[in-house]
């Protein structure tokens, strides 16, 4: 009993299972049990898809993108003055066109279980919840639909959270849901409130101190989507903020 | 007592492994949801969208014609390791273990490698900078967590991307970060280059493990002659600097300015967007590769009523037919 008991709780701390506190106390934060440090500013090094992120593609243009049929029609009448008029400017700028953009990332702690995540393109800002709230949970549900939902988030821990030492590895998993609808491309590509938009953020730290943030994330729309839209994106540290440039949402470039 | 201790001790040494590491063994399927274009029918030429090149990569890519690959020397330029990024197939990893069954090495596997990718494990020393390049390189490896992070060295010249003839020197080298979330396997590969690069080239991917995936499985360089008058003639397919008509490619086929596509690292960041902002018009349709995953007009799967153009795949022939013409085969292209 006593052998299965220590193994269990050795391997209850693995796959986003904050670990529990000592002696019955509250466990500890998010901030506090980060395996890495994902704070600071990053800039988008864009080197893929250069002529679909940097600039506005030509409408149709829907390449590489698995669109339902639906989602091709939709995509073909993209019109952006109706979207100005409609002050819907910001579609493209939701949590999943936001992050294929050409973009530097501000990312603080907003609160001990908070990961604020704020772009200079179009203004906008994320928030990854590690307290159960946002996401497919009950609280996340109960919220009104905006550019960028609401998104549950959790740390990842690296060989399951098992294993001791100083050297910590891990990432991090997140879901948002609760989206308006919005663009995957800045060409009216586009994505439904029934998005769910899942994503894994790693860390890598080079030899010459270079970091690298990895967004692995995946489009799952049952309306405008054949198959899931899985792609990566790659962030660099920067070492401030001097080149943060805030700029508005704009519908056309 | 004694007995329960040992069961304790030994139960927690299962739970506790020395070094934090995920499986990767397994077939893989690339995910062309990025760059479709470069990685299905082939790369746009005078596209070094995305790239840092130096003055001297600039200008030999710019020498570059599609027969060049056709002369015996040219044809395994095209292959090198980490080409899978840009290719349309999958791969193939597992490991190899010692007699401990401890894993002395990662292997790879995949589209358009020439040689099967060895990643060493066992804490062998690079070799030096003086020995021999080889087709897949000298790679070592070490996990950080569950990500396996690689360096390759000692490779052979080989082209950048795929088939618009960006080049890459034998003086590369590439960190390889390998991560697996449950079925997604990402990579983020940095190449860096001395000679053709200004700073390192920086690419994340993702593939999917798939059992039934099209592992495309290690390619041979072909080095037959394809084009007889260039047999043993001495010729080398090129253009002349400033001769190269496909140069403005970019321009003419997608109004981008020409200096945004021929691959200044500056491009690469977002305040580049300023200098477009004032220069770049979208196009007014688009022209090529139009239908995504749609392209069949009038075949099953296809998005009815809606015409695309497939930029001259052939025989998919993307017109709209009418329902008396599906199923019928496509007419010959003009």
């Amino acid at each position: 009993m006593l052998v299965v008991a220590l193994s269990a709780s050795v391997f209850a701390q693995g796959r986003g299972a904050p670990p529990a506190g000592r002696a019955g106390g509250p466990a500890p934060s998010a901030r506090a049990t980060a395996p890495f440090d994902p704070t600071g500013y990053w800039v988008a090094i864009v080197s893929e898809d250069w002529r679909w992120r940097m600039v506005t593609p030509a409408k149709g243009d829907v390449v590489s993108i698995p669109l339902s049929a639906e989602g091709l029609r939709v995509a073909e009448a993209w019109d952006p003055a109706k979207d100005e008029a409609a002050g819907e400017q910001c579609r493209a700028y939701g949590a999943p066109g936001l992050m294929r953009g050409p973009t530097r990332l501000h990312i603080t702690w907003q609160d001990d279980t908070t990961l604020k995540v704020e772009s200079d393109y179009g203004t906008q800002t994320r928030l990854l919840r590690f307290n159960g709230a946002g996401g497919a949970g009950e609280a996340g549900r109960a919220g009104a639909k905006t550019w960028q939902g609401l998104t549950s988030a959790q740390w990842v821990m690296a060989g399951g959270g098992r294993g001791r030492g100083a050297v910590r590895h891990g990432s991090i998993k997140s879901v948002t849901t609760q989206m308006r609808p919005g663009y995957l491309r800045k060409n009216g590509v586009p994505y439904s409130d029934r998005a769910v938009f899942t994503e894994y953020w790693d860390l890598h730290s080079e030899a010459n101190g270079d970091q690298y943030l990895v967004d692995t994330n995946v489009v799952d729309d049952p309306v405008y989507l054949q198959t899931p839209w899985i792609t990566a994106l790659h962030f660099k540290k920067e070492k401030d903020g001097s080149k943060w440039d805030p700029t508005p949402c704009d519908a056309r470039f | 007592m004694k007995r329960l201790c040992v069961l304790v001790l030994g139960a927690l040494a299962m739970s506790v492994p020395a070094s934090a590491q995920i499986e990767l063994t397994g077939s893989y399927v690339p995910l062309l949801y990025e760059d479709y274009i470069e990685r299905g029918p082939g790369s746009d030429l005078g596209d070094f969208t995305g790239m840092a090149m130096s003055e001297e990569g600039r200008a030999k890519a710019l020498l570059y014609t599609s027969n060049l690959p056709s002369t015996i020397e040219r044809q395994c330029l095209a292959q090198a390791p980490w080409v899978g990024l840009y290719r349309p197939l999958g791969m193939r990893i597992w490991s190899e273990v010692d007699k401990d069954d401890d894993v002395v090495a990662w292997k790879i596997e995949g589209d358009y490698l020439r040689d099967t990718l060895t990643i060493w494990m066992d804490g062998r020393p690079e070799p030096s900078p003086n020995a021999l390049s080889t087709a897949a390189g000298f790679s070592t490896g070490k996990w950080e967590g569950d990500t396996l992070t690689v360096r390759t060295t000692h490779v052979k010249t080989a082209w950048i991307r795929r088939g618009n003839g960006i080049p890459g020197s034998d003086q590369s080298t590439y960190t390889v970060h390998i991560t697996r979330h449950d079925d997604l396997l990402t990579l983020l590969v940095i190449q860096e280059d001395p000679i053709y690069l200004t700073e390192p080239h920086v690419v994340s991917r993702t593939w999917k493990f798939d059992p039934r995936g099209n592992q495309g499985g290690r390619s041979i360089c072909n080095t037959a002659n394809e084009i007889p008058r260039l047999e043993d003639s001495g010729i080398v397919p090129h253009y002349l600097p400033g001769q190269n008509p496909e140069a403005d490619f970019m321009t003419r086929t997608y109004n981008l300015p020409k200096e945004a596509a021929l691959g200044f690292g500056e491009s690469l960041y977002p305040e580049y967007r300023r200098k477009l902002k004032s220069l770049y018009t979208p196009p007014a349709s688009c022209g090529r590769y139009c239908c995504g995953w749609i392209e069949r007009q009038g075949l099953p799967g296809a998005a009815p009523g809606l015409a695309c153009n497939d930029g001259g795949l052939g025989d998919l022939h993307p017109v709209v037919r009418s329902k008396s013409e599906e199923g019928k085969p496509a007419p010959a292209k003009k």
